[in-house]
């Protein structure tokens, strides 16, 4: 079987078996989770209000409540939309094409990323379905046997693929994440001594025994899983793509942008696990799980995703003057790169393509304190990157006299804040009840790792 | 398909998983019948020495060919047959329809394969797990032979000495463990 070396400590410490499982369930054995935990759980309350405050208004009183308009019938929903899917992308990306190709060290943190993706694609999927208006409707976007005709979806339309693709999407990342827990799940039901937490996670965890046959075909389910989401991975964010790249408007009409897109969303997740995993091997003391070899490796993938991405705004900027389209130069040149949005150019190129590059310099990958900044930056990128997209292309498009602004209300404001509020609600239950790292894939490749002696 | 048996069977323990590995080489080596083991991870020499294979991955495959059958059988009926809607004249059997074949054909893999996985796993919840051990699911790595009512005392007692010989730190009676 194809096999990789391991490159530095993945677990430091020397520890056991029975340490490795003592550390991993310590927050969830824990009766009182920390003070801190308690004012996030507090803040992300209030957000969700906020958010359902916002989504009662836009289901009262109607997509009006928004900044939208005939020209910019599109505005922070989508912007969001693309920016969750794109951080839920990675979580899977990372996970999955770290495991088909036995990268080790994608142990200590697969499960916390994984997490992301199913709470970042839940969050994700709240825009598109507010965004139809009548959101209890929302069951008119599926083909089922009807008596309006017989009338079926339109197969061919990239806004009918995004549903087919999201929703496999969440459904293929909660089942890979669900599963991947059950082993961990036993090792918690053995191990507690509450009743109550025996039950719920007897319950969870299904019978896992961890017999011989169990873990073959448990890897071989594994593998299926991996092998069949990687291509998902890819398809999910390419049909988000075609969502502006199969229409006619100046700055969306170009091949570039599934490769684009695909790349972007890995880009953004990682980011997103890279912020993730400094909070968790800070907060609940995991680093000697969490290690800087693992930070080290996220940050060099940055920063080579990074330089792709810039290649990517400079092969967009080449082509619309190349191309000759007086609507894609004024796009690019007028719209862009001058003119009314040129803060959100800038700081899409400043976050994405040039702050990464610091990772270049082994002191700075070493610096926590930097990294976690610069993790900060391109989450703030990527989500000016889907602005400049829509905004600029869609408040000027072929007609002067369609031309228009646009900025965001609070009802808008309100559901992305929501969004967070619900994000972050799904990471701090996470880190209560769930173990934040796969403990038996961690026991499983200790040995290999340098600074194990025994067991 | 696993089966209950109310047999006995005796149960070493193991701390370590060189120990372990070894053990199960050498009580094959004395011609035991090791029924099943239980590991805190999966340990890829135990599959090879137990000989254990899977097809599970041909199965997913047949899933995953069904999807896509299934799929554009259902896309061709609709958008052809039962509704063909005329767009701008372009054909109703359109080559566009491979985006939601691909997506579907993942789709329908992946429920089948973990459905398989569960049912062929014997796995639900609520479920009440017999461990060989009470830490298989921590550290500890346990190896569980059968002992049939007929065996003798003396055949009994060579198992239990290849057993301490092989480095089981830990030896009980068990009742109810699933075979392999």
């Amino acid at each position: 079987m194809y096999n990789t070396n391991v490159r530095g400590v993945l677990v430091e410490g020397d520890k056991t078996y029975s340490e490795i499982t003592a550390d991993i369930l310590r927050p969830m054995e824990q009766n009182k989770p920390p003070v801190w935990w308690f004012v996030a759980l507090g803040v992300s309350l209030l957000a969700i209000a906020f958010g359902l405050w916002a989504g009662y208004e836009t289901i009262t009183v109607g997509i009006g409540s928004w900044g939208l308009n005939n020209s910019m019938a599109w505005g922070w929903d989508i912007i969001n939309f693309v920016w969750w899917i794109g951080i839920g992308h990675a979580g899977t990306a990372f996970s999955i094409f770290l495991l088909i190709l036995r990268q080790k060290w994608r142990t200590s943190i697969n499960r916390a990323a994984e997490a992301m993706t199913v709470g970042a694609v839940l969050c994700a999927g709240i825009f598109p379905m507010i965004h139809m208006g009548r959101v209890w409707m929302a069951f008119f976007i599926f083909p089922y046997p009807n008596s309006r005709g017989p009338l079926w979806v339109n197969f061919n339309s990239p806004l009918f693929w995004d549903v087919i693709a999201i929703s496999t999407y969440l459904m293929a990342s909660a089942i890979f994440w669900y599963v991947g827990m059950i082993p961990d799940f036993a090792s918690m039901r053995d191990k507690t001594t509450s009743k109550v937490k025996k039950v719920i996670y007897g319950t969870l965890s299904f019978g896992w025994v961890g017999s011989a046959r169990g873990w073959l075909r448990y890897e071989a389910l594994s593998q299926i899983l991996g092998g069949l989401t990687a291509p998902l991975v890819i398809s999910v964010h390419s049909i988000v793509s075609m969502d502006f790249a199969t229409s006619v408007m100046p700055g969306w009409h170009t091949t570039i942008f599934p490769p684009y897109f695909v790349v972007g969303a890995i880009f953004s997740g990682f980011g997103m696990v890279l912020t993730l995993m400094i909070f968790i091997r800070k907060y609940f003391n995991f680093q000697a799980y969490v290690t800087e070899s693992h930070i080290d490796a996220i940050a060099r993938i940055l920063v080579f995703i990074s330089l792709i991405m810039g290649t990517a705004y400079a092969t967009e900027i080449f082509i619309a003057w190349y191309s000759g389209s007086e609507y894609e130069f004024y796009t690019f040149f007028k719209n862009r790169i001058t003119g009314d949005h040129m803060i959100g150019f800038y700081g899409m190129v400043f976050c994405n393509a040039l702050i990464p590059q610091l990772f270049w310099f082994k002191k700075i990958r070493r610096n926590l304190a930097i990294v976690f900044a610069i993790s900060l930056f391109i989450n703030l990128g990527m989500w000016f990157e889907r602005y400049v997209i829509i905004v600029t292309s869609l408040s000027k498009d072929f007609l002067t006299s369609s031309w228009t602004d646009y900025s965001p209300t609070v009802v808008e404001i309100g559901i992305y804040i929501g969004t967070i509020g619900i994000f972050t609600l799904f990471l701090l239950l996470f880190f209560k009840f769930i173990p934040m790292i796969a403990i038996s894939e961690v026991k499983g490749i200790i040995k290999s790792t340098s600074g194990h002696k025994d067991v | 398909m696993f089966k209950r048996i109310e047999s006995n069977n005796i149960v070493g323990t193991y701390d370590k998983e060189e120990i372990f590995v070894n053990a199960i080489r050498s009580i094959k080596q004395n011609h035991i019948y090791i029924k099943n083991v239980f590991t805190p991870y999966p340990i890829h020499e135990v599959f090879h020495e137990l000989e254990l294979t899977t097809r599970f991955p041909y199965l997913a495959f047949a899933y995953g060919l069904g999807g896509t059958v299934v799929t554009f059988l259902f896309l061709y009926w609709t958008s052809v047959i039962n509704f063909p809607i005329a767009i701008g004249g372009k054909p109703s059997l359109s080559l566009s329809f491979i985006v939601i074949m691909f997506v579907m054909t993942i789709c329908i893999g992946i429920i089948l394969s973990v459905v398989t996985f569960f049912a062929r796993q014997q796995l639900f919840p609520g479920k009440e797990p017999v461990l060989a051990h009470a830490r298989n699911t921590n550290d500890k790595f346990s190896l569980v032979i059968e002992i049939p009512e007929h065996m003798s005392e003396t055949e009994r007692s060579g198992i239990i000495q290849a057993l301490k010989e092989s480095g089981a730190a830990e030896i009980e009676m068990k009742k109810n463990i699933e075979s392999i």
